[in-house]
């Protein structure tokens, strides 16, 4: 009879919060220009969950601003007004609005906002972070799983895979912060990332490996870009990991209980 | 936690701690409250077809049958008390509504002879229960409902806890009845090819596994909700499926069985918890099944208007009458629901159904990690039965659910898409 507040917009909600510190900590760094570029991005994104309202009744979610945080801090710099509202539209309306709105996409908005920039306009420049914006992802991080809105399974993963490949001496530590960002910014969405837990600590890894691979064989690639490729991989393998936990999970229950 | 902790994020202490109301006091004293009213209700949802075995106006003892059911008319229901009956409710079809009973002073108990072979001869045994109106206090999955008479279910699970928030602790009610207790789950056995789980709560021991008996299995359960409902317990112990269904009992009503099989009267009263927001304070009483639930609250709530529930806040539903298994009256405060929204926000809005689940940490909580949860919610929402069944879903009933529901506020209910799929495999199930 009585109804509690987990729903979708309460856990966009506690995703900002997580991302606070990083979004501060960048603001901080970037100025005035930073701020207008988010703010863009914010309009942008906003004006399409409202495009989607109108014309097919989908109600507009506080994800949008998620997705316009992450593309304002990992986009291609120097593009321009038109082509960042041309890769925001792309993005999110074939990312996440015509899936049925946020909570329903297969592969995150931001993502696919990022490697179609990334594909479309391969002369522009890829930011870079000094330290204390890099930093911010932990208490991002920190905060999140704290709330239980980023999968724990899926940042420990991707820790553990980036810890194995530089203990195994591959030339990964330039990637390492954007990394992070990355993870928080795009990977660690709890939406596009596995659900189960074997799932996430899969999904965790495959980003993991993907970034090291791709940054020791990728001559010339900058960091970013190494990163939201193996997002990008990352989430398109979320289902199939999913499915390879959920098969493991009904064996071994097969074998306890027989036919169960 | 180990391999399996990683594949479901199983864990005992999954689960969730719900301060909906001030529950009873641990050691608060039960009263005795028989209420004036009482009546034979089927289980929610079951409307079983019967024949009518006393009429209106007719004076019957405690444990007398007022119904028997017209498919197999060995199985009765039987009055909670010496009554009076006062008025019969059928349903189209002959199908039982209620039968409403007002109680009779210094009125009888039925006592039936015990057969000596009662405790070991499933037939024999099946019978008694049968004819001493246990057999509705019984509840099978998959669908959650009363069992045929010769179904013989693959395991039998015995609850001696129960996390639902309000509920009262089964272990007062099992308070000096071991003995009781141990002979009805002996008897039980006898009705299974397969093992008896009794199910108790960590900390507070109902019986060690050497009372217990060689052949039950006992089962320390953790303390938070869903970890103490039998859906999530039969999923983990012993799936139901269509052709193996698994039965579960109440601890209370096992040691009433065992009672029955000692003196052959069967025990028609319960403990049972009234409490809510819209109590001054929570009550612990000893009362009929059947109570008017009006009856148990009277006298106790704040005043205002207020919702009586038969069962917890999560899962209960309004009613006049407690069913032959629920064990607590939740009074809720009755909120007006909140102001329409102008038509166009409503037109703009309302039209995303089911809405979208995001996983979440209090999700997976809210399942108990008993099962991949959001492999589950997904399959259940896209109306994915075969999925949703290989996920055990037929262990489960809406009951199971309910916190989910409470938790993500979803709509439609993830309650309501669980019963639709079991009506759906029950109406593919059946001959």
């Amino acid at each position: 009879m009585t109804r509690g507040l987990w729903d979708r917009e309460t856990v966009a909600l506690f995703l900002i919060a997580a991302l606070m510190p990083l979004a501060l900590a960048w603001l901080w760094a970037g100025g005035a220009e930073a701020a207008a570029r988010l703010a863009a991005a914010l309009v942008i994104s906003g004006g399409w969950n409202l495009v989607f309202m109108l014309a097919r009744a989908q109600p507009p979610s506080l994800g949008g601003a998620i997705t316009a945080l992450a593309v304002a801090m990992l986009a291609p710099e120097e593009i321009g007004l038109a082509r960042l509202a041309l890769g925001i539209s792309f993005g999110t309306v074939f990312g996440e609005l015509v899936f049925g709105g946020w909570g329903r996409n297969v592969v995150n908005p931001a993502t696919v906002t990022l490697a179609f920039l990334g594909f479309g306009f391969p002369a522009a420049p890829w930011p870079d972070f000094v330290p204390p914006v890099a930093w911010a992802a932990i208490p991002a991080a920190l905060i999140g799983i704290g709330a239980g809105v980023m999968p724990f399974g899926v940042i420990a993963g991707s820790a553990l895979a980036g810890a194995v490949a530089l203990a195994a001496g591959l030339p990964v530590a330039p990637v390492v912060p954007v990394g992070g960002l990355v993870l928080v910014l795009l990977v660690a969405d709890p939406v596009s990332s596995p659900t189960t837990p074997l799932g996430r600590w899969l999904g965790g890894a495959v980003y993991g490996a993907l970034a090291a691979l791709f940054a020791a064989g990728w001559g010339g690639a900058a960091p970013v870009q190494i990163c939201v490729a193996a997002a990008l991989l990352a989430s398109l393998a979320a289902p199939l990991l999913d499915e390879i936990a959920i098969g493991l999970w009904v064996m071994r229950r097969r074998r306890r209980h027989g036919q169960g | 936690m180990g391999f399996q902790g990683i594949l479901t994020a199983a864990g005992r202490r999954r689960g969730l701690v719900l301060a909906v109301a001030a529950a009873p006091s641990i050691d608060a004293p039960i009263v005795e409250r028989l209420t004036e009213e009482a009546a034979v209700v089927p289980l929610p949802g079951a409307t079983p077809r019967v024949e009518i075995l006393a009429a209106e106006g007719e004076v019957v003892a405690a444990g007398a049958p007022v119904a028997r059911l017209r498919h197999d008319p060995g199985i009765r229901f039987v009055a909670p008390m010496a009554a009076r009956v006062a008025r019969v409710r059928l349903l189209p079809g002959h199908r039982l509504g209620e039968i409403v009973l007002f109680r009779e002073r210094g009125g009888d108990a039925v006592s039936l002879p015990v057969p000596k072979d009662a405790e070991a001869e499933a037939e024999t045994l099946s019978t008694l229960l049968h004819s001493a109106g246990f057999w509705p206090r019984i509840r099978r999955r998959p669908f959650g409902a009363m069992p045929l008479g010769s179904e013989r279910p693959t395991a039998i699970v015995v609850m001696a806890c129960d996390s639902r928030p309000l509920a009262p602790d089964p272990v007062r009610g099992l308070a000096g009845r071991e003995e009781a207790l141990a002979r009805g789950l002996g008897a039980l056995k006898a009705l299974t090819a397969g093992p008896v789980f009794l199910c108790q709560a960590a900390g507070a021991p109902v019986l060690t596994a050497r009372d217990a008996g060689p052949q039950v299995l006992v089962v320390t359960v953790g303390p938070r909700h869903p970890q103490g409902l039998a859906g999530i317990r039969v999923h983990d112990l012993c799936p139901a499926e269509i052709d193996r269904p698994v039965w579960d009992v109440d601890a209370e009503d096992v040691a009433d069985l065992g009672d029955l099989l000692a003196t052959g009267t069967l025990p028609q009263t319960r403990i049972v918890s009234v409490a809510g927001d819209a109590m001054t304070e929570p009550r612990l009483l000893r009362c009929q099944i059947g109570a008017n639930t009006r009856g148990l609250c009277y006298g106790g709530t704040r005043p205002g208007s207020h919702l009586v529930l038969a069962g917890s806040p999560l899962d209960g539903w309004p009613s006049h009458w407690l069913g032959p298994r629920d064990r607590q009256v939740s009074v809720m405060v009755d909120r007006p629901p909140p102001a329409d929204r102008h038509w166009f926000l409503s037109a703009l809005m309302r039209t995303s159904r089911p809405r979208p689940l995001i996983p979440s940490a209090a999700l997976v909580q809210a399942t108990g990690g008993a099962f991949p949860a959001m492999a589950m919610l997904r399959a259940l929402a896209a109306g994915d039965d075969e999925t949703a069944i290989r996920l055990g879903a037929l262990s489960l009933i809406e009951e199971d659910l309910a916190l989910v529901d409470y938790v993500i506020g979803g709509a439609p209910r993830v309650t309501d898409r669980l019963r639709a799929l079991l009506d759906r495999a029950e109406a593919e199930a059946a001959p």
